[in-house]
């Protein structure tokens, strides 16, 4: 009686704990800035389809390195971006939401357009 | 630690980490977090043992299969862990919560490595412990708690920093 008293308190407490979850999941987007963010630039280093989440890097009119930080692996190829498909030297639009530490030069990326080609890695975002 | 990171990225295992398909990294992560969930749990249950919970059961009922658990969960962590490094390990030179996890985790080690040389670990098998043995083991078994509990932590939101 009493192990199933303290069980239902464990999962009671764990209901509570997961509830307050989302908040911070999936290393979400809450370290970015809510309002949408645009910036052009030249890809220094084309896409990388390595984990945990794709990556590139663009510099701007400024001379700033952007890091560019694309969805995971799976889901920016399934928005046709493969490596080598944005060479460096490419002029690129960048669509996304920008890191809130204004030092840091980070966007997290839902869309990018290259020769008037958009790639929705984010399709469920607008 | 520039140049260690630097190498390992730059490594056949950084190479093929980031060149072996887009679900590599997920399938890698996937056997981290399984092998710290052996580990961890294994160790939390030997580690409220030693602090006095479960009296009744013997400690070497709990302790023949939290041991090999918790080991073959390190390797197997450990192994995952630097594959998943290796993917993009200069990212993490400048990442406050890395240099947190990996003194805790060889804090940890030192505190295996010493609970294994005390004659009341090597010999709980076979006899009784006195209560002040007992309480010995209790203070390492604190330790490890703190020790797996901080890499743990730290290693998480290494991935939110």
């Amino acid at each position: 009686m009493h192990s199933r008293r303290s069980f239902f308190t464990a999962f009671g407490v764990s209901a509570l704990a997961l509830s307050a979850v989302p908040a911070l999941a999936h290393h979400g987007w809450g370290g970015n800035l809510d309002e949408e963010f645009e910036i052009s630039g030249t890809v220094v280093t084309g896409v990388s389809l390595a984990g945990p989440h794709a990556t590139m890097k663009m510099k701007d009119d400024k001379g700033n390195v952007w890091d560019l930080t694309l969805a995971p692996p799976f889901m920016t190829e399934r928005s046709g971006l493969k490596e080598g498909s944005i060479p460096a030297g490419a002029k690129v639009s960048i669509h996304g939401h920008r890191n809130r530490d204004p030092k840091k030069y980070e966007i997290k990326t839902e869309r990018v357009t290259v020769n008037g080609k958009t790639y929705n890695v984010y399709p469920d975002r607008t | 630690m520039h140049d260690l990171l630097a190498w390992l990225e730059a490594s056949l295992i950084g190479h093929a980490m980031r060149g072996s398909g887009v679900w590599t990294y997920g399938v890698v992560n996937l056997f981290h977090i399984l092998s710290i969930a052996s580990l961890f749990g294994s160790i939390l249950l030997l580690d409220l043992r030693l602090l006095g919970v479960w009296r009744n059961i013997p400690l070497a009922a709990i302790s023949t299969p939290c041991v090999t658990v918790g080991a073959w969960g390190f390797v197997v962590a450990t192994l995952t862990g630097i594959g998943l490094l290796a993917t993009k390990a200069t990212e993490y030179q400048s990442n406050p919560f890395f240099y947190i996890k990996i003194p805790a985790i060889l804090l940890g080690l030192v505190n295996v490595a010493a609970l294994s040389r005390l004659p009341a670990w090597k010999q709980h098998r076979t006899r009784e412990l006195s209560a002040a043995e007992q309480s010995k083991l209790a203070v390492y078994g604190g330790i490890s708690l703190a020790c797996w509990f901080t890499a743990i932590a730290a290693g998480r939101m290494v991935g939110y920093w």
